[in-house]
């Protein structure tokens, strides 16, 4: 009885459970973005914009960046730029790289774990309704 | 014109939404939110108006920065050098950071002075003591042997209890000192306020 209540909720909210691990990801995106070098704001967008569909609201990510800078995972540093306007850099900071390296190590297994766990769950969706 | 008043009112939202933190940082963020906004809206296929939408209502944005401070306070240390340090950094920026520094200095020296008392009494046994008068309301502590003297109506009432009372009175001291400025910091946000922001753009905040 319990379960099927549990089950329909999951089921009534799979966008807000969606939501909610996009965002619990941002940061570890954010911070891999600056792994080779400084980016301002609208750069990094792009790159997680590019590489992954992590961005729900393009304002999410400047109060990360904010938060992340208060932590001291980066510094930022404001720059002037050709473009005739300044702009913001971010950079990560050898506390921040650490952090970025144990959060892809964690990543990484999760997701391994998992994987094995959902395996036969996308097998038996197939077969049950082929796309 | 209309989107250029569009986006000021957008920015001026912000910054009267972004409230409990310095000057410096406020126009900081707001700087980077209109310079996102300038630059997003000269993309292909873009106008203000969908960069606006991008980036969410105001109001919500600056609850966004708030709710990021607050994650912050948590991770804050507990230790009063630290504390005291970054008070010490906060008092140089006005009034309010300088009461905070005056509260943690007060809080700090009545705790670590409890704990002192605690240390010495097994070495001046004699002098160190809850001294009661015959004034009710008149308690204190003493360091000296004049206070000792039979006669006089003042004695001392914990005797070798000192210790533990000391230890748990100065222990509390520290720990409410520490708990009540960790409460203020993450209430009035505060932050090393950043130098390179605080002149750089003077010409594009009178907006």
């Amino acid at each position: 009885m319990a379960q099927s209540d549990h089950r329909s909720t999951e089921i009534e909210s799979p966008d807000k459970w969606e939501a909610q691990m996009r965002k619990g990801c941002l940061e570890m995106a954010v911070l891999a973005s600056l792994w080779y070098g400084r980016l301002y704001g609208l750069e990094i967008l792009r790159v997680l914009e590019r590489d992954s569909s992590l961005v729900l609201a393009e304002g999410t990510i400047y109060p990360i960046l904010n938060r992340l800078r208060a932590e001291g995972l980066v510094e930022s540093q404001w720059v002037e730029a050709e473009a005739g306007h300044p702009r913001k850099y971010y950079e990560l900071t050898p506390s921040g790289r650490d952090r970025a390296t144990r959060m892809a190590e964690t990543w990484t297994q999760f997701s391994a774990a998992l994987g094995y766990l959902i395996e036969p769950v996308l097998k038996d969706r197939r077969v049950e309704q082929p796309l | 014109m209309t989107t250029e008043s569009q986006v000021n009112d957008y920015l001026a939202r912000l910054r009267a939404a972004l409230t409990g933190m310095t000057v410096a940082e406020r126009e900081d963020i707001v700087e980077e939110i209109r310079m996102h906004i300038r630059e997003r809206s000269g993309d292909p296929g873009t106008n203000v108006e969908t960069v606006l939408a991008g980036l969410g209502p105001a109001d919500e944005l600056a609850q966004q920065y708030r709710t990021g401070v607050l994650v912050q306070r948590a991770r804050t240390s507990i230790s009063p050098v630290v504390i005291l340090r970054a008070a010490l950094r906060w008092a140089t920026t006005g009034v309010e950071g300088f009461v905070v520094f005056v509260i943690a200095l007060i809080g700090y020296m009545t705790g670590f002075s409890f704990l002192l008392l605690a240390l010495i009494k097994p070495f001046f046994p004699a002098n160190t003591g809850l001294w009661v008068g015959p004034d009710q309301f008149n308690f204190s502590f003493r360091l000296g042997a004049t206070m000792t003297n039979p006669a006089s109506p003042v004695h001392e009432v914990l005797g070798w209890w000192l210790i533990p009372v000391c230890l748990v009175v100065g222990s509390l001291s520290l720990a409410i000192t520490t708990k009540f400025l960790q409460f203020l910091m993450g209430r009035f946000h505060w932050k090393v306020p950043f130098a390179a922001s605080a002149h750089a753009r003077p010409a594009m905040m009178a907006l």
